[in-house]
């Protein structure tokens, strides 16, 4: 979905976050997606390529996506467990769950300057 | 974040999560719109299904069934034109459309807008008619209390799992065009199953604005969720 106007918002809140100077150092931005985000890293890639042809300032930076499983956590055995083919089920005892523990970040995780 | 800096960042900085989710604009609007609702006792319904499914016909139906007993207005999301709004203004519900001039979603700031053109006071009911699309509008909170989403009998019976994240974020779903059932392969079982492995203990039945099947279990469900949101207002005032 709309990757074009995620990597706006990714470089809109490091604006906020970092003053125009700084970001003129900016070598690196690690993002979490999950998977059940509904956004393709693949597709992100490419959009944050045709923002930086648009936008100069960072021509210099590069995009780095950490795709993160679907994960949910079972209040009988307190335990959380990796969601496999889209079935809510605890790994252990296959009773249904949908507490939901990852894989809807949109994240910034880290950001890299240069030293 | 990490301390809004004095000093320049330099090196690797980690980055707080609540500050740096992508989303997080459009889940504060949607966390101010759910606080507005909740004070004037407004139950407020976001509807998702494909494009065709049949939103706008059950809101037809909807409307004529339940506007003598609650007030009800309808927001209704599109890339263009004002159909929808005026098929809903034909059988007497007012509505308002959310042109969304391409955007393939409703986000909280357009719920924001639209509630701003129109008069809330004394409403029971707000309808939010999203956008036809099973991806996106999934993405976006609304602030509204209660996800409906429309499962056309047409569609097939195998699209839940093809677009978990609706499924699994919806409180409701609703197999459309009932009526069609007899002339097309599509299990009412299995759709279900495939609901519940992304949502074990979601409520699934069918509905046909046509023949009227499932459509007084649906307006019956409506029915007490409206009381139920007026009650816990007044009971908090």
């Amino acid at each position: 979905m709309h990757e074009v106007s995620l990597v706006r918002s990714i470089l809109n809140t490091l604006e906020e976050q970092f003053s125009p100077e700084e970001l003129q150092q900016l070598k690196q931005i690690d993002l979490q997606i999950g998977i059940f985000a509904n956004v393709e890293p693949l597709l992100m890639q490419n959009a944050f390529e045709a923002v930086k042809e648009t936008d100069g300032r960072y021509r210099q930076v590069v995009l780095h996506i950490e795709s993160l499983p679907i994960k949910i956590y079972c209040e009988d055995c307190g335990v959380s467990s990796l969601v496999e083919n889209y079935v809510f089920v605890c790994s252990r005892c296959k009773k249904p769950s949908n507490q939901l523990i990852q894989g809807t970040e949109l994240l910034i995780k880290r950001v890299h300057f240069d030293d | 974040m990490v301390d809004k800096s004095t000093k320049a960042a330099r090196g690797t900085v980690l980055c707080d999560n609540a500050n740096m989710n992508l989303l997080k604009a459009n889940d504060f609007v949607a966390e101010s719109i759910r606080k507005k609702m909740a004070e004037m006792g407004i139950l407020l319904l976001n509807i998702t299904s494909s494009a065709g499914s049949g939103k706008t016909t059950l809101l037809q139906e909807t409307g004529k069934r339940l506007k003598e007993e609650f007030k009800i207005k309808i927001l209704v999301g599109d890339l263009e034109t004002e159909r929808d709004a005026e098929r809903l203004r034909e059988v007497g519900v007012e509505a308002l459309q959310i042109v969304t001039g391409g955007i393939c979603h409703l986000e909280g700031q357009m719920i924001v807008q639209a509630m701003d053109a129109i008069d809330l006071d004394g409403v029971d009911i707000l309808i939010i008619e999203n956008v036809g699309n099973l991806v996106c509008p999934a993405s976006f909170d609304l602030g509204e209390d209660y996800r409906v989403t429309l499962l056309a009998s047409t569609e097939g019976d195998d699209k839940p799992k093809k677009y978990p994240r609706m499924f699994f974020t919806s409180d409701l779903v609703l197999i459309s065009k009932s009526d069609l059932l007899p002339h097309l392969p599509f299990s009412v079982e299995a759709a279900i199953q495939d609901v519940r492995d992304v949502n074990p203990e979601i409520e699934v039945f069918p509905v046909s604005s046509l023949t009227g099947e499932g459509i007084d279990k649906w307006c019956n469900w409506l029915r007490e969720k409206a009381i139920a949101k007026r009650k816990s207002t007044t009971a908090s005032v």
